[in-house]
């Protein structure tokens, strides 16, 4: 087994805390150490095989096992049970009402936002990270359109093209702008996947589009939204949704708008038509 | 496992880290960096500086790798709070690569060590590594 040397020492709180130790105690630590790291190089697939992805083929063999189709959004379905009950929305519903009661936990698009803004992005990109994949507790499957149109009516342009067209970049590797393709993609659509022809012209439209570093962003901090650990909240977002979110006074879904229907949907998923 | 074998490989290990070092550090608005090395890989995990947990990894292409440039992060009393850039790496015909990480909050913790990916076309050389005005040496200790 190979020791990353200075690994090792770190976890023992340096060589100061190192020297302090007698031979007997050194020995119990390496050992620990070592099957410590045994575990974790299991867990991260590191040292060992490395994971395989299923084809695209074994994903749609799958299909026909689920009562469930795996681009229903969020609210309609519990994939390990029943659903619950949904708490009320107030009478004039608001985005952050939406987010406490229908997006909840978001944490994943939070960790995005926060990401955005920490690495000193533009307000418009930080809103398009914060709604980026709210869409998708009303519809997975393209989610980025569904989204662009849910919060076009309230959102600056630029922020609606994020959301929009992240979806079709995603599958799309940039290195200038420090985009990765990820395992997740290999895992969920098969490691054999390629975009709709769609997607494909969508893409080459984006590469020459003034506003093409709108989506590629989102799709970055995307990325690094995933971190089981990490703690956010909305409060660091509420001057950026106050300056560019124009929410009705009627509340969302009240108001007449072209996505009320949709935020209706989302507020009572439960309508039987 | 054998206590003299392992006490004997834990001396070694303090030797050999105490002694070698790695790279010479450089100081940037007030962050002690020391270079700790280059490795080469196909799948690296995806995670910020400080490191924190993201789960997500990222993957080559075919005829690609992942230079990957390990840096040691020590915060000294000079430093105040301020956004930190991306490190940029230059190969060794003057071509420039980023990288997915950031450097968020670089004064959250005293010190840290982090991995930067630069997806290069496989073979690359490497050269230096460039993080605003600072630049680090990488020649040396690339990997390849």
């Amino acid at each position: 087994m190979e020791i990353d040397r200075r690994a090792f020492i770190a976890s023992l709180g340096g060589t100061a805390a190192v020297s302090l130790m007698d031979s007997e105690a050194k020995a119990d630590a390496l050992e620990h150490w070592m099957e410590d790291s045994l575990d974790q190089q299991a867990a991260a697939g590191q040292g060992a095989a490395p994971e395989k992805f299923p084809t695209v083929a074994e994903l749609e063999a799958q299909i026909e096992t689920r009562n469930y189709r795996r681009g229903t959004g969020n609210v309609f379905v519990n994939t390990r049970g029943n659903v619950k009950k949904l708490e009320a929305m107030p009478k004039n519903p608001t985005l952050q009402d939406f987010f406490r009661l229908r997006f909840a936990p978001a944490n994943h698009v939070l960790q995005s936002a926060t990401r955005a803004l920490k690495t000193g992005m533009s307000e418009e990109i930080i809103l398009a990270c914060l709604l980026h994949d709210c869409a998708q507790a009303l519809m997975k499957s393209d989610h980025g359109w569904w989204g662009a149109q849910l919060f076009e009516p309230y959102i600056p342009e630029k922020s609606a093209f994020g959301i929009r067209y992240h979806q079709a970049l995603r599958f799309y590797a940039d290195a200038d702008a420090g985009y990765e393709y990820p395992d997740l993609y290999y895992r969920i659509f098969g490691q054999d996947y390629t975009p709709p022809p769609h997607i494909e012209a969508t893409y080459k439209m984006l590469r020459n589009h003034k506003w093409y570093i709108e989506p590629r962003m989102v799709t970055v901090n995307d990325l690094y939204a995933f971190d089981p650990n990490a703690k956010v909240s909305i409060e660091p977002f509420t001057d950026i949704i106050g300056r560019h979110f124009k929410s009705p006074k009627e509340g969302l879904g009240n108001d007449n708008s072209p996505s009320a229907h949709m935020w209706r949907t989302l507020a009572n998923p439960d309508a039987p038509l | 496992m054998n206590r003299p074998f392992l006490t004997m490989i834990f001396a070694v290990c303090l030797v050999a880290t105490t002694a070698g070092q790695t790279g010479k550090p450089t100081n940037h608005k007030g962050l002690e960096i020391t270079l700790l090395g280059v490795a080469r890989a196909q799948n690296v995990p995806l995670l910020d500086c400080p490191p924190g947990t993201n789960s997500q990894r990222g993957n080559a292409r075919g005829g690609e790798e992942f230079a990957i440039v390990t840096l040691a992060f020590k915060v000294t009393p000079a430093f105040k709070e301020t956004i930190v850039k991306k490190p940029v790496m230059t190969d060794s015909t003057g071509k420039a690569y980023n990288t997915s990480v950031a450097i968020i909050d670089p004064g959250s913790l005293p010190a840290y060590e982090c991995a930067f990916p630069f997806r290069v076309p496989a073979g690359t050389r490497v050269a230096s590594l460039q993080i605003e005005t600072a630049t680090i040496d990488l020649a040396s200790l690339d990997k390849k």
